[in-house]
């Protein structure tokens, strides 16, 4: 992963929850409401880039019986949870994978960074690897017509997160490039 | 929220990842995200001046945790703006590659139609005519085109810069559509080798007949 | 600035390169031998049988000077026979490719086995990799798809349709071992669930492997990225483990 790498960019945008453990006067915008201090307790979804780093960070017991604590405590956002890992697992194919998140699979891996979780880490990927079959027929048959968005072909795009929208573009321009190159041998007949 | 701004500035940089020509160069945002960053470093000088340089991150946990954020939020924006940048040079390199100069990446039109925000982010050239590039980048531009010609010109084989096609017939069949003057090749004016013809084809003198 | 195209070959490279195979003429006129970068032609007198790089049969066929023939793979027969063992034999496997141009003779020796001397060819040398392989000649063995299968089955049937029995035929064949060796493909992506990644391959071709590089690549890519976090705690658990089996040694000494 490239510090330039657009798609990481993005999914460092990623909203996940986080229960603040403290009050804080200046922070009440993140709750959005700057004129209020930012009371211990309050859950706020903040983006993977700050949120992974407050969680993180270490600071000192406010008192020597304290154990030392983080600013927030993260969870596992409302795309990884049970009820959507429940409706993959029943069948893949059947959630749009879009609406949970555009970067479904990037915040995935981030959060499985964060988190132990062997459940989570096995549907992602069957549902991952369900899929991208899936991926390759639409994909396959949009290259042979040359067209990225006929007919049922927009409708499942639409449905597809970043990984799996490249994944469709890989797979499309190669059955294009061998159809455009079967096509100009015909065409090429003298 | 801080780095919304940021955000939007890589979401530009997203589309014209899948853009074909260069959209107009965000200015006012670009402009924005660097004034935030300004501001943030304001609050955390404004935060830290009543302790008078001898601030305890332990003691006050509250102003800690408010640095951090602000950190995070100067950090983000600057990954955001490095980003951005990165993206259109890399997009310039690369249809500087193709045989685009200045004037054709500087002129070159809003294609789509969601543009809607292109007037107010264009930048403005000397003419008076809208530019698609930063005067930072029409400058990037030149001096990258140099840089491409003189490392070019080292060879006069091979065109470094040519179709990276694999060639099915030695020869090509054109059909004319600007007049060009009077051109000669080595092969005469029927037939023509690919390779001698690209550039015209590129500039849209010729059309490739397949 | 990164190059524009997609690692690995793209069609029109693949399609290039299989220009290169050896290809069986029948001269309609006499041609002396060309030297070239790649060695010497064969001088062609009718009605002897040749073998030349495709490009130049193709040039000789556009020009009427000879006709092709068809490697035996790509007749009705032939053809029938693979799809018969891609659909029936193992719903999951690639037809197998052509054997090494190596067999035993049965002595405890090996010889190759397309060395039928010709003129041109006594001194032929033994190539063992496509596109120099001959595969594609008139020795090459039937019921085998080579590397370069679709590519000269096409360019054949484009240019040389004359020359191939029952071209409709063999039309209508070729596009259902494409079809059902495509379906494979994209099916042979689901064994990649376990993490392994590890995908048998064996008996694809050149054009279909530049179609299909991209999408499996990219599937093998993001399960490999999915399970990082968890291979990662696998190894470091491995490693703790080992370390206590090293003090327990330390203990027991």
């Amino acid at each position: 992963m490239s510090y330039y790498d657009i798609d990481a960019i993005l999914t460092d945008a990623e909203k996940v929850p986080c229960k603040f453990e403290l009050d804080i006067p200046e922070l009440g915008y993140l709750d959005n409401n700057p004129a209020q201090p930012l009371k211990s307790g309050t859950t706020v979804g903040l983006p993977l880039w700050l949120a992974e780093l407050l969680a993180l960070a270490n600071r000192a017991p406010s008192s020597a019986d304290e154990e030392a604590k983080s600013f927030v405590s993260l969870n596992l956002p409302p795309s990884l949870s049970n009820e959507v890992m429940s409706a993959l697992k029943a069948d893949p194919r059947a959630v749009p994978l879009r609406d949970q998140s555009h970067n479904f699979y990037g915040l995935g891996t981030r959060m499985l960074d964060l988190f132990e979780e062997k459940e989570i880490c096995a549907i992602l990927r069957r549902t991952f690897v369900t899929r991208a079959a899936d991926i390759a027929l639409h994909a396959g048959k949009a290259g042979a017509t040359d067209d990225m968005g006929i007919g049922g072909g927009e409708e499942f795009l639409r449905g597809l997160e970043e990984w799996e929208r490249k994944l469709f573009k890989k797979a499309h321009d190669g059955a294009k490039g061998s159809k455009e190159w079967m096509e100009g041998v015909k065409k090429h007949r003298r | 929220m801080y780095g919304d701004l940021g955000n939007k500035l890589v979401q530009q940089a997203k589309r014209t990842q899948n853009l074909a020509h260069l959209p107009p160069y965000q200015t006012e945002l670009v402009r924005a995200v660097t004034r935030e960053v300004r501001d943030l470093d304001k609050d955390v000088s404004a935060l830290l001046e009543p302790f008078q340089g001898s601030f305890h991150p332990t003691d006050d946990q509250a102003v800690a945790c408010t640095l951090l954020v602000n950190h995070l939020s100067m950090r983000r924006n600057k990954r955001c703006l490095l980003a951005y940048h990165h993206t259109r040079t890399d997009r310039v390199e690369e249809l500087v590659w193709k045989g685009y100069d200045v004037v054709d990446l500087a002129g070159q039109q809003v294609r789509d139609g969601s543009g809607n925000t292109s007037s107010a982010s264009s930048t403005t050239n000397g003419n008076g005519s809208m530019s698609n590039l930063s005067p930072q980048e029409e400058d990037y531009v030149r001096q990258y085109s140099d840089l491409l010609a003189a490392y070019k010109g080292q060879w006069t084989d091979i065109d470094l810069t040519g179709s990276l096609e694999p060639p099915r017939d030695l020869f090509i069949d054109v059909r004319v559509l600007k007049d060009a003057g009077e051109i000669q090749t080595e092969y005469g004016q029927f037939y023509v080798r690919q390779g001698d013809v690209e550039r015209l084809i590129a500039q849209g003198y010729l059309q490739k007949l397949s | 600035m990164a190059l524009s195209l997609p690692s690995g070959l793209v069609p029109t490279e693949v399609a290039f390169l299989c220009e290169m195979e050896m290809i069986t003429i029948v001269p309609r006129q006499r041609l002396e031998s060309i030297p070239m970068l790649s060695g010497k032609t064969p001088a062609l007198r009718p009605p002897r049988r040749a073998d030349l790089p495709l490009w130049l049969a193709l040039l000789l066929k556009k020009q009427r000077r000879a006709n092709i023939v068809p490697p035996p793979w790509l007749l009705p027969a032939s053809l029938q026979e693979i799809v018969h063992l891609e659909t029936n034999y193992d719903p999951e496997a690639f037809s197998p490719p052509p054997p090494p141009p190596m067999r035993s003779d049965g002595r405890g020796v090996a010889r190759p086995y397309a060395t039928t001397t010709r003129s041109g060819n006594e001194d032929k040398e033994l190539i063992l990799a496509p596109p120099f392989l001959p595969s594609c000649t008139q020795d090459a063995p039937s019921g085998y798809l080579p590397y370069h299968w679709l590519e000269i089955a096409e360019t054949l049937l484009a240019h040389a349709a004359d020359d191939i029995p029952n071209a409709p035929e063999v039309r209508a064949l070729l596009r259902d071992l494409q079809e059902v060796r495509a379906a494979k493909m994209r099916a042979s992506t689901r064994h990649l669930e376990g993490g392994g990644g590890v995908l048998n391959i064996r008996g694809v071709g050149a054009m279909e492997l530049a179609e299909s590089r991209g999408f499996v690549l990219g599937v093998v890519d993001g399960v490999r990225k999915l399970g990082a976090s968890a291979e990662a705690g696998r190894r470091e658990e491995l490693e703790r483990g080992d370390d206590e089996d090293e003090s327990d040694d330390d203990m027991g000494l």
